[in-house]
């Protein structure tokens, strides 16, 4: 078919026989808003922009499913460079790129592999983008290992949802996984359950008792610990750990022998030393595999509506046969990112700080006591503790139209409400 | 792409929109202004626009460390409250729960941590350590054998501590309130 | 102390082999690692499904790997593989473009692009084949599979079959495989602590104990092991019923001289130990040791296992028919002192049990290396033997099936159209790969004849019809890359011997992405 962007010249007939046996037709199953033939295959091949973030074990296996499925407009985010650990996996990268940036091997890598696919590098954090550069995409898919960045994205994808416009609603796919075991989730921001809701599922890093690691070590972790919670800091003051450089582990792995020696600990080695450290988790090319195959086949189905998508959460456990569970997870009321209420508020431009309060806690529908005010980086009336309520005090008697421009957004915390309310204030 | 909008109820379309705070600021708002703290416990922000880091000072109006004012430093990374926040005595110290690097070892900080918890547990903990110091677990391991072989030694040892003297050649820090 | 002010730092940096491989050696350890280097994997097809399979298991470092196909690169091939390189791939044979490009991605692995033999040739060669560790099919048409099967289910030391089967959206997989002993199993049940039959110097030690006369800092610190034995001695019998039980809860907690005794806590949580008999594991008295000498008797597994498992058999059958002690100990509140003491305990007692069990086994083997006896008792309670049966058993039964479709409507429509499509294929005699139509009456046709006569076929079949003739040839890249992840997982538990494989027909279906079993 004709494409608009010129990519689409260089498909070679019969090139896409398998997927459009799924595109051409619709299965009983298949939504009635799907269009076979030609109107899918221009969107999926000429119109849909992908963000994949993660260039790793899971980013990889993404970009290429990605690629042979017919997305041809790939972006690709990772800040790390490539380790020669990584290649037990990451089978896009060669022990001559170790050093080099993942998202830009991997770009070249699939650009020179797969004819007619446009894959953007960034090296660098996904916290160096804003709002308009996550707008240009129609779904994110998210290979992460860190908690941090992916409740980053979760809550920036939640934030850009703008009723007055559908666009904004950008569908988060998000895979993760660990030794023989891994999960893919679909993550409609606003609609279905976010990774904020789900925060308590997961399994939190041993962390052992500093007076156990003190005091009474019994295991070798123990003596790992005490070397780098307590001895690293004592004795190189502030000079930081750097858990990738084999001096820092050597140093490590020294001290937590003879301590192990001290006590008759066995079983302090190299390699448990840099696993504790650094938390390692062990990772498998064929676990990958079908985590980010189970994510790509749902962006494959969310882009083109040719078959039902996951709803709303895929677990696998494969250490004792194939075992899977796929269920949907519920929406918290009280999650902090997608959950909580959002109130419009058209008020005078003479109303100060404090009749502001006053109208929020005479409304009957939110029954708020005490509410702490802020926007932004800016605090505008906190009730405790004392110094910064001493501090904002003043603000109550101020204008809020001082404070805020129109349109602007407060959050609002109070004990009485279960996480929080935003305002959205405009003036008459 | 599949039609995302229809699925969603059109009385929820009206406002979800959220403001750009992430959820580890939101959280520490909500702990700092929910705190219920006594009298013997103050917050200080040499910053007071950075709620992330901070001071606690305990005053214990009763037990072996009344008289004294300790004094930690609160760090809350973005992560909060997936991660605990990171908690240090600033103060070379005579505790059995505190090592002399400003080290403490108190369960929630650590292996006990989870994001029910917040600051406010976190602060009553502490206080605690003051009430009734653990020589079973320590971190100081001589003050924590001295309480629990010689009491009477601990005992002065903690007065004479606080006050700034240096026993067995550790100088500790005159927390005395002034 | 100097030693850590400025310790003489030991390099200790593993190798660059290690490095590579550090991530995996930290799930099957060198001793998987040494057994998936030997291995050696032929594939009788290059689909994309195919060398989805294979990048999997080349990345973590299989020994060697064969293709046999003598498939000319299509359009189609070229679009959906990521092992061929597009247009330029057309026209030439696409196990050899597979090989070369599969072999970049390891060194150290060795591939081989069999092209000028028919496939058919091979199926019944039990020569030819006995020359690989596992093979792997991926659409094989059903004809060859059955031959295939019957040729590696003739001989008992065969290697294992591993045949995948997928259209579009569907897939299953079937590992054919003869007894299957796993040692390594990785099995999340712990070891007995012998709590309830402690022996004799856990039981000594325990009884020595006098809690009461502890200091308190001792006292919070004895592990709940001997606190539990210690409490046990102190009621006139094992708590039975429910008032019992909670009664010597209370007793435990009643020992406490201080409120926040973590240890007296760990004890309480953990007294049902003292009421649980001490059972061995019906993997073992069940499923092993009765079939030693019929079944289960070599050549059906190897001389070396069947000694290993018969004087555990023996082991067992003593007095107070326990397994071995297992060395490991879990971590618990504890000062070093008393962990390390009782772990002493432990290790000594696992050594006197080993040589108590080497001297219980059987003479014939021949030299059986003391680290693998080790690791035999180490994870004794866990050890299994995956038995299976022959690829397609399942579906020549038509009872088994029509109960299978009543048990797991869903499952069994997928496995069945999935069964139907391959011999509609076949009958039709498309070639592998391409577009081909198959109507839905003759896919009902093959599935009515595999269930029993007047069998309801209802919805979940007609869904699965409609299915598998929207796409009958699809190898769908995401379905190829979600079979690649789960059939070398599979495949790596077989050559490593370690972790448990899957039983059955392996259904998944990604539109509702989920999986399910079928005919275990």
């Amino acid at each position: 078919m004709a494409g608009s962007n010129g990519i689409a010249s260089q498909d070679w007939a019969g090139r896409y026989d398998h997927i459009d046996q799924i595109l051409n037709t619709p299965g009983p199953r298949t939504s009635p808003a799907f269009m076979a033939g030609d109107g899918v295959k221009d969107f999926l091949r000429n119109q849909a922009k992908i963000l994949v973030i993660g260039a790793g074990g899971l980013g990889c296996e993404i970009l290429a499913n990605l690629a042979l499925t017919g997305f041809k407009d790939i972006h690709v985010i990772d800040m790390d460079t490539i380790d020669i650990s990584n290649l037990n996996r990451q089978f896009l990268f060669r022990p001559k790129d170790v050093g080099q940036p993942k998202a830009t091997v991997a770009a070249e890598f699939i650009m020179k592999r797969v004819p007619g696919i446009k894959v953007t590098p960034y090296f660098g954090k996904i916290q160096d983008k804003d709002d308009e550069y996550y707008m240009q995409f129609n779904l994110v898919i998210c290979g992460l290992d860190s908690v941090e960045a992916r409740r980053w994205i979760n809550a920036t994808l939640v934030n850009l949802v703008d009723p007055e416009n559908l666009e904004s609603l950008k569908p988060l796919i998000d895979g993760g996984t660990e030794g023989f075991k891994g999960q893919a989730r679909v993550i409609l921001p606003t609609i279905t359950s976010c990774y904020e809701c789900s925060l308590d599922m997961l399994n939190k890093p041993t962390a052992f008792p500093i007076c156990t690691i003190a005091n009474t070590p019994r295991l070798p972790e123990h003596c790992i610990e005490w070397a780098s919670v307590l001895e690293w800091p004592r004795v190189h003051r502030d000079k930081k750990m750097d858990t990738d450089d084999p001096d820092h582990i050597n140093w490590l792995y020294t001290v937590a022998s003879a301590r192990a020696r001290e006590f008759k600990i066995e079983g302090v080695t190299w390699s448990l030393t840099q696993g504790v450290v650094k938390n390692i988790i062990p990772a498998i090319a064929s676990t990958n595999a079908i985590i980010a195959a189970a994510c790509c086949n749902e962006a494959f189905k969310i882009a083109t509506s040719s078959a039902a998508f996951l709803n709303n959460y895929f677990m696998l456990i494969g250490t004792e046969g194939v075992y899977s569970y796929t269920f949907e997870h519920e929406k918290r009321d009280d999650c902090p990112v997608c959950g909580g209420e959002s109130l419009e508020m058209s008020i005078g431009p003479e109303i100060t700080v404090e009749e502001l309060i006053d109208m929020l806690t005479e409304k009957q529908d939110i029954q708020i006591k005490k509410p702490s005010l802020s926007s932004g980086s800016i605090q505008i009336y906190l009730q405790a503790p004392p110094q910064l309520e001493a501090i904002t005090r003043p603000n109550l008697q101020k204008k809020v139209s001082e404070l805020l421009p129109t349109g602007g957004e407060v959050t609002v915390t109070a004990s009485t409400l279960p996480f929080n309310l935003s305002l959205n204030i405009t003036y008459k | 792409m599949i039609k995302i909008w229809s699925m969603k109820k059109n009385e929820d379309a009206a406002a979800k929109k959220k403001p750009k705070v992430s959820a580890a600021q939101i959280r520490v708002q909500k702990d700092l202004t929910e705190l219920d703290l006594p009298a013997t416990m103050q917050t200080n922000f040499p910053d007071p626009a950075d709620l992330l880091n901070f001071i606690l000072t305990i005053t214990p109006d009763e037990g072996m460390y009344k008289g004294g004012a300790f004094v930690f430093s609160f760090a809350i990374n973005s992560n909060y409250p997936h991660d605990p926040p990171k908690v240090k005595c600033t103060q070379t110290i005579y505790h059995p729960n505190v090592d002399l690097e400003g080290n403490v070892c108190l369960n929630i900080l650590r292996e006990d941590w989870k994001p029910v918890l917040n600051l406010n547990s976190v602060m009553v903990g502490l206080q605690y350590l003051f009430l009734e110091p653990n020589a079973d677990d320590p971190l100081n391991k001589e003050a924590a054998v001295e309480m629990s072989k010689a009491r009477d030694q601990f005992l002065s040892n903690v007065k004479s501590s606080m006050r700034g003297a240096n026993i067995k050649g550790v100088q500790y820090a005159n927390v005395l309130v002034r | 102390m100097s030693l850590t002010e400025s310790p003489e730092i030991i390099s200790a940096q593993p190798d660059s082999k290690t490095r590579r491989y550090d991530r995996q050696l930290r799930l099957w350890a060198s001793s998987g690692q040494t057994l998936l280097e030997e291995s050696r994997i032929l594939v009788l097809s290059s689909s994309a499904t195919s060398t989805s399979i294979l990048k999997n298991l080349v990345l973590p470092g299989i020994g060697h790997f064969t293709i046999l196909d003598d498939a000319i690169t299509s359009a189609a091939d070229a679009g959906n593989n990521f092992f061929l390189e597009g247009p330029s791939s057309i026209g030439k044979r696409r196990a050899s473009e597979a090989v070369r490009l599969l072999a970049e991605l390891n060194d150290s692995v060795t591939g081989e692009a069999v092209t000028s033999t028919p496939v058919a040739s091979v199926v019944s060669s039990l020569n030819f084949l006995s020359k690989f560790t596992l093979i792997i099919t991926h659409n094989l048409p059903p004809s060859q599979l059955q031959t295939l099967s019957d040729t590696l289910w003739s001989s008992p030391t065969a290697p294992a079959l591993l045949a995948v089967s997928s259209s579009g959206f569907f897939a299953e997989f079937f590992i054919q495989h003869h007894p299957h002993p796993i040692i390594e199993s990785h099995t999340e049940t712990p070891p007995s602590l012998r709590i309830r039959d402690p022996f004799p110097a856990l039981l000594e030690h325990s009884k020595s104990l006098k809690l009461s006369e502890l200091d308190p800092t001792e006292h919070a610190h004895i592990p709940y092991i001997p606190i539990l034995i210690h409490a046990r001695s102190l009621v006139p019998h094992d708590p039975k019923t429910q008032e019992e039980k909670n009664a010597f809860k209370t007793l435990i907690l009643s020992l406490k001289f201080k409120q926040d005794e973590e240890n007296f806590d760990e004890a309480h949580a953990q007294a049902y130990r003292v009421w649980t008999p001490t059972s061995l594991p019906s993997s073992l008295t069940q499923d092993i040791f009765p079939h030693l000498d019929t079944k289960l008797a070599p050549p059906a597994i190897p001389g070396i296992m069947h000694a290993l498992l018969t004087a555990l058999r023996r082991f067992t059958e003593r007095e107070p028919h326990v397994l071995p002690v297992s060395p490991g100990l879990p971590d618990m509140k504890a000062s070093t002192e008393t962990y390390i003491h009782l772990q002493r305990m432990y290790k000594d007692q696992f050594n006197s049990d080993k040589e108590m069990f080497k001297s219980l086994i059987p003479p014939n083997p021949g030299e059986i290396p003391d680290d693998l006896i080790e690791t035999f008792i180490r994870n004794a309670h866990g050890v299994q033997v995956f038995v299976g049966e022959q690829w397609g058993a399942f579906d020549k039964d038509v009872n088994r099936v029509g109960e299978a479709l009543v048990v797991s409507p869903k499952d069994t429509s997928v496995h069945l159209a999935l069964r139907a499509v391959r011999e509609a294929l076949e009958n039709s005699g498309a070639s592998e790969g391409a577009s081909a139509n198959v109507s839905a009456e003759e896919i009902k046709m093959h599935i009515v004849g595999m269930l029993p006569p007047d069998t309801e076929l209802g919805e979940e079949i007609d869904k699965a019809i409609g299915e598998i003739t929207r796409s009958p040839t699809a190898d769908l890249p995401n379905t190829a890359a979600m079979l690649g992840g789960l059939v070398a997982q599979e495949a790596i538990k077989m050559i490593t011997r370690q972790y448990v494989p899957q039983g059955g027909y392996c259904i998944v279906d990604c539109i509702d992405m989920r999986t399910g079993i079928v005919g275990l």
